[in-house]
């Protein structure tokens, strides 16, 4: 992770604004598009109230978004639409709210990806950070929950952890407000490429899988040679991915990653 | 209205009832039978006998007529016409007696096969279906699938190698996936091996087996081997076989440098503060639920303990990487653990 | 060229997927883990390792206990409904002295001074506003104090528990155990608990949560229950036990709902859903104490006023239907007395009569509006004074003069009986078809829902009829 001066913005990221029409995101009269992803349970919900000032409901309970909601915010004269998607444990299998998350992240590729997570269970939702890192490289972690975290002696170094990910962290506790003007201006500085993210891959794989992901990554780098997250598609050809084969056959997918 | 008599009526709803139940009941109802007759019976006993036929000609036996007639519990009459018919069509010649396969004969017989493992693989994987049930229904789907169908099944699935029961499955051009095992009744004491293939025939040998719970998958230790009883060990479990039934499982045999863990015991067994350290989950969670307790964290050397016990027995909450997550007994007793 | 090297990739990806075998995702899985755990080893610690709070152990401790589980349960869901039904009363009927007592006569007295020809002012007040107005005083009040209370304990964590204390009980049955929430859920609004089934992540177990979530006795349907039970059972016994009997009958039909969901669900999980994926698991999250405004916000603007948007779109067509099947003559005889009369026959052999069935067709909307369709109908075919005209719907403060026109209708105690019955056993209404269309997103699944119970109201009605008439 590297900090650049706010200079003209030649490093800007931009989101996708066909893919996303395609996803039934209506991203007119909005300059970024975020993503609101994180597992069941972290106070996803509340983080994007906070952020929007809507009030959707937010329960105590697992798996409660199912669809997509959507919300705004403006921030130094820009526009944001955020977006909150399905909280699920992980990317990798075929139930639908994955799917949803899934593919949002990867076609719609908004500008900035904010992944929510519980201070006090780190480790568990690492898992789904993981996975998101290897789809985007411009990700945003907000550490929730920091009250509750603090309540169980929970230390956390987001000097370390920042590093380690290779994506800002963010410290909060979005039922009391705290740590949301901090994620709001992490935000815009990932989506104006002030701070450009260097996110972690995924390591601990075993070898023969590992070559077999750089030999497949190889030839999709062939055809496409601008596609950052060829490995994360590599692995979703290696899982079987009926959605992204058939996207591959008919071509369509030149049209999602252009 | 002046007819009407509670009696009588109860009697024709009871009449209503007796003839629903008739028509309807599972398997032998006249619904279902109507159903299966207006299928094309020839159809489905020509490929039955290419699969026989197959299937007997890979283990280096041929069949006669008779044979054919005794095993397939068909009108005899009818088995004796679909072969006579299928020695017109090409896909079988007679020499005397015997019926022997030619070569659009086996190919057709391979894609009833591809089509039969296939089946049972997406039955595994995509569906609720008990183990019990994927052989009959596939021997009912095998006949209805198109070629078409067939494959797009097979790309569905990601073309698989292997059926649930370890048998491979064809490929479109008839390549199948080689099984180098040896039965576990001829391993020696010590060997570890991997169970790679269970047969499914006979049916009361195969039921038994899956009544031991043994499946395809993991990893076993001969610990004896006597002319009586062969005793192994697999995911903490002793399994005690007669040779006859062992001979129906295949395994490969693992390099030495393989250990295999030998004091494994099962998540349902833990008891309140007791800690354990996660191995794996069985072969027997497969699909589905087997990606979604790996999403949970129940993964190989992730640590456990019991956070909270049920007032009804089960489930039990498990508290696994810092989050409690309730999970019933049936699937407690598929993660292996060691204390 | 291009799609050459597309169908390359393919092909690769299908030879490696070949070769590295079945193992893929379980890799994958750990190799992500094992990540993570390197990850939290340099930046994370915890000085009481992974155990959780102190409070929230002893809490759970408590609430999953042998002795303490089940009564606090039942304890606390006794609370909710008394709360609910009990609480509703006062608003409620405020708000039928303003919408039907008030502002009707208001808009008919507008109506005439502007000259409207009969037919329209009938169709639009009598017809649609009446129907809209019936459904919001008697749905609203309940809806407003049921669904915050229950968003409280769900926000509190308390409902999580209940499904894993339960959930052996559903197991039994095929079902999951947060089905127990859906359930009660259901209690207070059928389409709301069908909304709620997006818990259970099971699909096979969510659709038996959705297809049995109509045994749920809800809020439309207990002021029915509770109206003929005090009027037939509870003249059955002498005057100081009536209050007792009628309570012990309705309640009686609650439980018998919940028997019937546990049979259906069990028969269900054994046929036509045995093919669906059935997964199993339940997190615990942490107590988290509510914020109480902001969930009585939230669940009001989320819930209540969704759900009572969708029944005010069904209501008003209904209405509509209502008064013009009472008010269009076919011969000397409106469409209503046709139905009616056609129907009769047809209702004997249930212990029913024409006039319930008329109405459980054209209140399929809402079936707040059973019972005063009930009685407009009534009074329409038997002629006797009464009642607010054709089309009008009306209910009476007494139960004493409900049950007079009842009787006058040709009820007995068996057609109360079996109106009980039919109206815990026969279609959801058309919100909760609608919204059962909307989970599942297939026609099959919403007829499946919308049939099945009413054939076992039929079968149930039916029995209790023949068997009533052979011993009494």
């Amino acid at each position: 992770m590297e900090v650049k001066p706010k200079s003209a913005c030649d490093t800007c990221a931009h989101f996708n604004a066909a893919g996303l029409k395609k996803l039934g995101v209506d991203t007119s009269s909005f300059d970024h598009v975020i993503a609101l992803a994180g597992n069941p349970n972290t106070g996803k919900s509340t983080v994007f109230n906070a952020l929007t000032g809507l009030r959707q409901h937010t329960g105590n309970w697992p798996g409660k978004t199912v669809t997509r909601a959507e919300g705004g915010f403006e921030y130094n004269n820009e526009k944001y639409k955020l977006v909150d998607l399905p909280g699920t444990y992980s990317l990798l299998s075929t139930s639908e709210d994955e799917e949803v998350a899934r593919n949002f992240i990867l076609f719609g590729k908004p500008t900035v990806t904010v992944i929510v997570v519980d201070a006090s269970r780190l480790e568990r939702n690492l898992n789904l950070v993981l996975q998101i890192l290897e789809i985007t490289d411009r990700a945003v972690l907000c550490l929730n929950l920091m009250d509750e975290a603090k309540r169980n002696d929970i230390e956390i170094n987001t000097r370390t952890l920042a590093r380690d990910l290779g994506i800002p962290v963010v410290p909060a506790s979005a039922r009391y407000n705290e740590g949301i003007p901090e994620l709001i201006q992490t935000i815009s500085e990932v989506a104006n490429g002030s701070i450009v993210c260097k996110p972690h891959r995924i390591k601990n794989i075993p070898k023969n899988i590992e070559k077999a992901v750089e030999d497949l990554s190889v030839e999709i780098l062939k055809e496409y040679p601008d596609m950052p997250n060829s490995r994360w598609i590599a692995f979703r050809l290696l899982e079987g991915d009926q959605h992204i084969i058939n996207l591959l056959r008919t071509g369509e997918f030149e049209e999602y990653i252009s | 209205m002046n007819t009407y008599d509670p009696l009588l009526a109860l009697l024709v709803f009871l009449g209503i009832c007796l003839l629903g139940f008739l028509f309807f009941r599972p398997n032998n109802g006249w619904f279902w039978l109507i159903n299966k007759g207006s299928q094309s019976t020839d159809k489905i006993i020509v490929e039955d006998i290419l699969k026989r036929l197959y299937h007997n000609e890979n283990a280096g036996k041929y069949l006669n007529i008779n044979d054919i007639v005794r095993t397939l519990k068909q009108n005899d009459k009818m088995v004796i016409d679909s072969i006579d018919n299928m020695a017109t069509l090409g896909l079988v010649r007679i020499s005397g007696d015997i019926v022997k396969l030619t070569k659009s004969g086996s190919d057709y017989a391979l894609r009833i096969i591809r089509a039969h493992r296939l089946w049972e693989r997406y039955l595994a994987d995509k569906t609720g279906f008990n183990k019990t049930e994927w052989h009959q229904r596939a021997e009912r789907k095998e006949h209805e699938l198109s070629m078409d169908e067939t494959n797009l099944l097979a790309h569905k699935l990601g073309n698989p190698q292997f059926d649930p029961h370890g048998d491979p499955i064809p490929t479109i051009t008839g390549k199948m996936a080689e099984l180098k095992g040896v039965p576990v009744s001829e391993l020696k004491t010590h060997t570890i091996g991997r169970i790679i293939h269970i047969k499914d025939k006979p049916d009361i040998i195969y039921k038994q087996i899956m009544a031991e719970n043994i499946h395809i998958g993991s990893i076993i230790r001969v610990v004896e081997k006597s002319p009586e009883r062969i005793v192994f060990h697999s995911e903490g479990e002793a399994f005690k076989l007669a040779p006859i039934m062992a001979g129906n499982i295949t395994v490969s045999i693992l390099e030495k440098n393989i250990s295999y863990e030998e004091d494994i015991l099962r998540l349902n067994i833990l008891k309140e503060n007791e800690k354990a350290k996660i191995i794996g989950i069985s072969k027997e969670i497969r699909g589905e639920s087997r990606r979604r307790l790996l999403d949970l964290g129940f993964v190989k050397g992730a640590s456990v303990s019991i956070d909270l016990l049920n007032p009804l027995g089960e489930p039990k909450a498990y508290l696994i990487k810092g989050t409690s997550i309730a999970l019933r007994n049936d699937q407690a007793s598929k993660i292996l653990i060691k204390k | 060229m291009k799609q050459k090297n597309i169908d390359n990739i393919i092909a690769l990806s299908n030879d490696l997927r070949w070769q590295i075998g079945d193992e893929f995702h379980d890799n994958l899985a750990e190799g992500i883990y094992a990540d993570a755990a390197e990850i939290v080893k340099v930046s994370v610690h915890k000085p009481n390792g992974d155990n959780r709070l102190r409070l929230d152990a002893k809490i759970d401790k408590i609430i999953t206990s042998k002795t303490w589980g089940f009564p606090l349960m039942f304890l606390i869901l006794a609370v909710v409904l008394w709360l609910t039904i009990v609480g509703a009363n006062y608003p409620s009927s405020m708000l039928a002295e303003l919408l039907l007592n008030t502002i009707h006569p208001a808009l008919k007295g507008y109506a005439s001074a502007l000259g409207l020809p009969w037919w329209l002012d009938g169709f639009l007040i009598d017809g649609v506003y009446m129907a809209v107005a019936w459904v919001i005083a008697v749905m609203l009040p309940p809806m407003a104090i049921f669904f915050p209370l229950f968003t409280l304990l769900e926000d509190f964590g308390y409902l999580p528990r209940v499904a894993f204390n339960l959930d052996h009980l559903f197991k039994l049955s095929g079902a999951h155990g947060k089905q127990a929430l859906t359930m009660s859920m259901g209690f207070g609004c059928n389409a709301a608990g069908v909304v709620a089934t997006r818990i259970i992540d099971s699909p096979r177990e969510r659709l038996i949560a959705i297809i049995t979530n109509n045994f749920s006795l809800c809020n439309g349907r207990w002021p029915t229950q509770i109206l003929i039970a005090t009027i037939f059972i509870g003249a059955t016994v002498p005057a100081s036990f009536a209050g007792i009997a009628s309570l012990g009958a309705v309640i009686g039909v609650a439980i018998l709902g919940i028997c019937f969901m546990f049979l259906t669900s069990w028969a269900l999980s054994k046929t036509v859903l045995k093919g669906e994926v059935s997964t199993f698991n339940l997190e615990l999250p942490p107590y988290r104490p509510p914020r109480f405004w902001k969930t009585i916000y939230t669940s009001i603007i989320d819930r209540t006023l969704i759900v009572l948007w969708r029944a005010i779109v069904f209501a008003a067509p209904a209405g509509a239907v209502i008064w013009l099947i009472s008010n269009i003559h076919i011969g000397d005889l409106s469409i209503a007395a046709w139905m009616i009369d056609s129907f009769d026959g047809f209702g004997f052999l249930f212990g029913l009569n024409g006039v319930i069935l008329v109405a459980y067709i054209v209140a399929i909307p809402a079936n707040e509006i059973v019972i005063p369709t009930i009685l407009m109908l009534t009074v329409l075919v038997t002629g006797i004074s009464g009642g607010a005209g054709a089309g009008v719907m009306f209910e009476l403060d007494s139960a004493n003069a409900t049950g007079e026109i009842l009787r006058a209708g040709g009820w007995t105690l068996l057609t109360a009986v079996n109106l009980m019955l039919f109206s815990l056993l026969h279609n959801p209404c058309s919100t909760t078809i609608y919204t059962i269309y909307k989970e599942t997103k297939s026609v099959r699944w919403t007829v499946v829902a919308s049939i099945l119970p009413v054939i076992m109201g039929f079968v149930v009605t039916f029995l209790v009829a023949q068997v009533w008439r052979l011993f009494a």
